[in-house]
């Protein structure tokens, strides 16, 4: 399909605060991007107003802090979806339709049992979570990621295995954690491993590289489908290279590293 | 006839809801005194005279709506009563075509298509209190202001004065660790901030013993708007339904604006703690969204954020400026719980509330919206052609009052006294130790070190928009930068740059020069990006205007603002104005005129970083170097006294700065920090902290005393690192303003003829530790 055919449902509900960005990142890759708000999916609003989720090609969940964060990050949102449009959701990842989640959208993907969905597609109960960084804080600052996916997944079929990128964190709670025995080695063995937090010279990250603790430096995983991406770094906050926090000291492309990500998925959806 | 008590001139009315009528017109002197007392309305003897005198021309006697109403119409904090005469002389009136608005945030252009906003007030006494929910909701009322222009806010900026967070001398009964208020603080900033996603920007930190009683909490929002989308903020005629929105009102936050008009005493953590407002960013979120989306449609006349004195200043502002009146039923107002007497819904500050004028035939359409963002929305008033404010309550009337007479509120020109100010005459230059040993000193004060633990707390990137960030350098190796530089509108490479600028040590030593001086350093951080500076705003915190040595240094900090910033032709379209910042035992704070200075840059692809980038380039001192020692922080550190307080010269600082811009704009500077606290030297240390690079420096070019040389803190200066292939180039530009002192080398900072010779791990770490080690690990 081409570029401009395709369009991006940007779903908000109060709280949720990066949408602006995510749909402009989208806007950026030629794709139509569109902020609706969870109300017009759920038709708790004006008939002119409501949508359909399967109108569209591409699903983005933005970071913030769904309805407060106040339970636990992202667990109001997923509720509210799941009993509302949860089938039309699980018709949506079964179709292989791409869906993101960026910082609190990879906490909402957890919380609706998208990912890491180990051997279904839509688990009934969260099997992971995102916990407190170790260092106990809210935690603003550049990482580093290597993409460490070995093709599977959509939002990283346009970057090199092994490639970095800068990509920014900004959160208090990114420590992916799950009591299903070896979870890294059976996230692997799917090559659900996305994307790890390493130095700048694509060593193994220890803190403040790795901000939240997080085990085995994970920052990214998809589904076993690879269409179903959480992360918690932000790729929609480096567009350009004007946006991340060291490009006074040189750059190598107007680029910015996140951009890459919604190249990637573009770039699948061209095939289709 | 005997004297009465207040309890018996107040007759409760014979009604299904809680309202005393209040006997005032033959009250004497004393009992006028007694009704203030008891109803805490704050107000003088003088000021219930001229109440009294209204009620009895208008033949009946008041209500105590009415009496609270006015109450928080003349309190200091909304009308301004000490400081207006004073901003007038001084500081307002600085024109220029490219004012938008002046409303509840100033409006500048930004380009053809778009303004932005900015506005920065204070929260010092709610958060003296409770650190946290006063911090947050500070944020809370600035967004709202902002938004009220139809703004999309963009930005945050905080700077913030706390005692020492190491002190170990005992705090005062009633007092809070400072170390505790800053970690509330910052709590309440972060949580706030973060949650309705508005990046916080810049900011600062100022410890002083001055501010352990009465901490400062001042909060900015920029705010970018398309012109054709600016709003008023008031209604364009009568018959215009007001609709409130937002929050609930509750019994929170009543008397708000009187405790922001009087001294912290010892007991006023149980006396004022329902002064202190709740905040609720999950509510404040979706109001955002809604309000912009009214602003887009046009579907609103005016609108407005309910802050000090909540509905009863709101509606009649809104109302009276183009000479309406309205009339509200009361009674119709969402409540936290039932049961609230009328005056305290009328003068409740609970957060998270606005107000806006709709024509009848939009009602609906703005009710839509705020249905679909599920935020409560309730038409209350009307507004008329009477020029009066009248409230309802199940239709019967329980407030008439004339908008003039109750907005106008009394005028002062209060007694004042002029300072002694600190002259080279009584300079005493202290002792100091070895050059390495006053360099680590200076780079651990609290007042220079890092705040990165306070920083990356605070989410300075969403919308992604941040083009320069508060921290500079090498990636988690960084250094402080001087402004940041935001890009409002995606797909333009046009850019906001912000920065605070305050020196509360010189305003102190000299009210005048320090004044002069805050806006120098604002301005010079804005500059030293690359950007032009457009705008100020700024929050005057200074202590009790009934003492005539208060007012005095108020007087003269207002007199320096006002002359430099109308040499610079640069307007102040906001401000706000702080006073009774005074703690128990007649302890003061320091004058604190905090200023934010706001700049554009056509391309922020040409900004420029503080960090220095490469070794052998050539570091030049850019402005005039003098023996002006008195207030600086080698002096404050070292025992000084006295000395010559800088002096800006607004016309060198332009003619300077333009310089500057043009080298910047010709892309011949790599990397440039300003000179503040701790003069030339600091600046080029902290340079290389950001850039791990060292420096070796020869200050013989310059003039004077090696130690004038390193530390003072002569205004209108900046450090710049130039590739020596341009400096030629950059020379002719500069002219006799830039004198070349070293190039980059090394991983030392050495000064030739000096025994300063101090690696940059040791000036890292001397700057990094000190606020992490009193702060960090604790995460109450």
């Amino acid at each position: 399909m081409k570029a401009e055919d395709v369009k991006v449902c940007v779903v908000r509900i109060e709280g949720t605060n990066c949408e602006d960005e995510m749909a402009n990142a989208f806007t950026m890759v030629g794709a139509q991007a569109e902020k609706v708000h969870l109300k017009q999916l759920l038709g708790q609003c004006d008939p002119s107003l409501k949508r359909s989720l399967e109108d569209y090609d591409i699903l983005a969940f933005p970071g913030g802090f769904s309805a407060g964060d106040y339970v636990r990050a992202g667990a109001i949102f997923a509720a509210r979806i799941k009993a509302g449009i949860g089938k039309d959701l699980k018709d949506f990842v079964e179709a292989g339709k791409p869906v993101l989640g960026v910082c609190n959208g990879f906490q909402i993907l957890v919380e609706l049992g998208l990912l890491p969905a180990l051997d279904e597609v839509m688990a009934d109960k969260p099997s992971a979570a995102l916990y407190n960084n170790d260092s106990g804080r809210f935690e603003c600052r550049p990482t580093v990621l290597r993409n460490d996916n070995k093709g599977k997944c959509v939002f990283t079929c346009d970057i090199g295995k092994g490639d970095l990128l800068m990509c920014p964190s900004a959160h208090g709670e990114g420590k992916l954690m799950s009591d299903i025995p070896n979870f890294t080695s059976r996230l692997e063995e799917n090559d659900q491993v996305v994307f790890r937090y390493v130095t700048p010279s694509g060593e193994k990250a220890a803190y403040p590289w790795n901000p939240n603790g997080s085990p085995s430096d994970i920052a990214g995983i998809c589904n076993p489908a690879g269409n179903v991406m959480g992360m918690m770094p932000h790729p929609e906050r480096v567009m350009t290279a004007y946006t991340a926090a060291d490009w006074t000291r040189g750059h190598p492309s107007e680029d910015g590293d996140g951009k890459k990500i919604f190249t990637s998925v573009m770039k699948y959806l061209s095939k289709k | 006839m005997n004297q009465m008590s207040a309890e018996e001139r107040m007759v409760k009315r014979t009604a299904p809801y809680d309202l005393c009528d209040i006997r005032i017109r033959d009250a004497s002197e004393d009992e006028l005194k007694g009704i203030s007392e008891a109803l805490s309305l704050g107000l003088s003897l003088d000021e219930m005279k001229a109440v009294q005198n209204y009620f009895i021309k208008e033949g009946r006697e008041a209500t105590d709506v009415e009496l609270q109403s006015l109450g928080q119409a003349w309190s200091e904090h909304c009308c301004y009563k000490s400081s207006k005469s004073i901003l007038k002389e001084f500081v307002f009136g600085i024109d220029r075509e490219d004012i938008l608005s002046r409303g509840d945030a100033g409006v500048m252009v930004f380009d053809d298509d778009y303004g932005y906003a900015l506005r920065v007030e204070s929260h010092n006494h709610p958060s003296a209190i409770e650190p946290y929910g006063g911090a947050a909701t500070g944020i809370g009322g600035i967004v709202r202001d902002v938004i009220c222009m139809g703004a999309q806010p963009i930005g945050l900026a905080d700077p913030l004065c706390f005692g020492p967070i190491d002190t170990k001398k005992e705090i005062p009964q009633g007092i809070k660790h400072p170390r505790y208020l800053v970690n509330g603080v910052v709590s309440g900033i972060r949580d706030y901030g973060n949650r309705i996603g508005i990046p916080t920007i810049t900011g600062g930190f100022f410890f002083d013993e001055s501010y352990t009683g009465n901490c400062l909490v001042n909060v900015c929002c920029l705010g970018i708007v398309k012109r054709d989308d600016l709003l008023k903020n008031y209604a364009a005629g009568p018959g215009e339904i007001m609709i409130l929105f937002g929050g609930r009102t509750g019994r929170d936050g009543i008397h708000g604006v009187n405790f922001a008009s009087k001294d912290i005493t010892s007991t006023s953590e149980d006396d004022s703690r329902g002064a202190v407002q709740l905040g609720d960013p999950i509510t404040k979120e979706p109001v955002i969204h809604a309000c912009l989306e009214l602003a887009q449609k046009h579907l609103v006349t005016g609108m407005k954020d309910l802050g000090g004195g909540g509905l009863s200043c709101v509606v009649g502002e809104m109302a009276i400026e183009l000479g309406c009146g309205a009339d509200v039923n009361l009674d119709k107002v969402p409540l936290k719980e039932a049961g609230l007497a009328p005056w305290e819904i009328w003068v409740s500050e609970s957060q998270e509330r606005m107000m806006c004028t709709v024509k009848p035939e939009n009602v609906d359409k703005v009710m839509a919206i705020f249905d679909l963002w599920d935020i409560i929305a309730t038409p209350v008033a009307v507004t008329t052609d009477t020029g009066h404010t009248r409230l309802f309550w199940d239709g019967e009337m329980i407030f008439d009052m004339d908008i003039e007479f109750l907005t106008g509120g009394p005028v002062y020109n209060r007694p004042y006294e002029l300072p002694k100010v600190s002259t080279k005459a009584d300079e005493v230059f202290p002792e100091l130790p070895a050059l390495n040993e006053v360099m680590k000193a200076l780079m651990s004060d609290l007042n220079v070190a890092s705040k990165e633990w306070a920083i990356r707390q605070y989410d300075h990137e969403v919308r992604a928009g941040t083009v320069l960030h508060p921290m500079v350098g090498k990636l988690n190796k960084t250094g402080p930068g001087d402004a940041s530089v935001l890009m409002p509108v995606p797909g333009r490479w046009k850019g906001l740059a912000a920065a605070v600028g305050c020196n509360p040590w010189m305003t102190g030593a000299d009210p005048y020069k320090g004044g002069k001086a805050c806006i120098d350093e604002a301005y010079r951080n804005v500059v030293a990006v690359g950007a032009v500076p457009n705008a100020f705003t700024d929050c005057l915190n200074f202590g009790n205007p009934e003492k005539p040595d208060r007012l005095g240094e108020f007087r003269e900090a207002v007199r320096g603002l006002g002359d430099i910033a109308r040499e610079l032709n640069i307007p102040i379209p906001s401000g706000n104005v702080s006073m009774y910042n005074e703690a128990p035992g007649g302890v003061y704070i320091l004058p604190t005129p905090m200023i934010v200075c706001c700049g554009l840059i056509d391309d922020v692809r040409k900004a420029v970083s503080a960090d220095m980038k490469k070794v052998g380039s050539c570091l030049f001192v850019i402005g005039d170097t003098k023996d002006e020692m008195g207030a600086s922080l080698l002096f404050r550190k070292f025992g000084g006294k006295g000395g010559d307080v800088p002096d800006s010269i607004p016309a060198r600082l332009k003619e300077v700065s333009g310089r500057l811009l043009k080298a910047m704009g010709e892309e011949l500077v790599l990397s440039c920090h300003d000179c503040s606290d701790g003069g030339l030297a600091v600046a080029v240390a902290e340079m290389c902290i950001s850039g791990q690079i060292g420096a070796q420096l020869d200050l013989t070019a310059m003039e004077g005393d090696v130690n004038v040389k390193l530390f003072s803190e002569s205004a209108s200066r900046w450090i710049a690192e130039v590739d020596g292939a341009d400096v030629t180039r950059f020379t002719e530009i500069m002219g006799d303003a830039a004198t070349l002192i070293g190039i980059t080398k090394g991983e030392s900072l050495v000064v030739k003829g000096t025994d300063l010779d101090i690696s940059v791990d040791e000036l890292r770490s001397a700057w990094n530790d000190p606020v992490w080690k009193v702060m960090g690990g604790d995460v109450e």
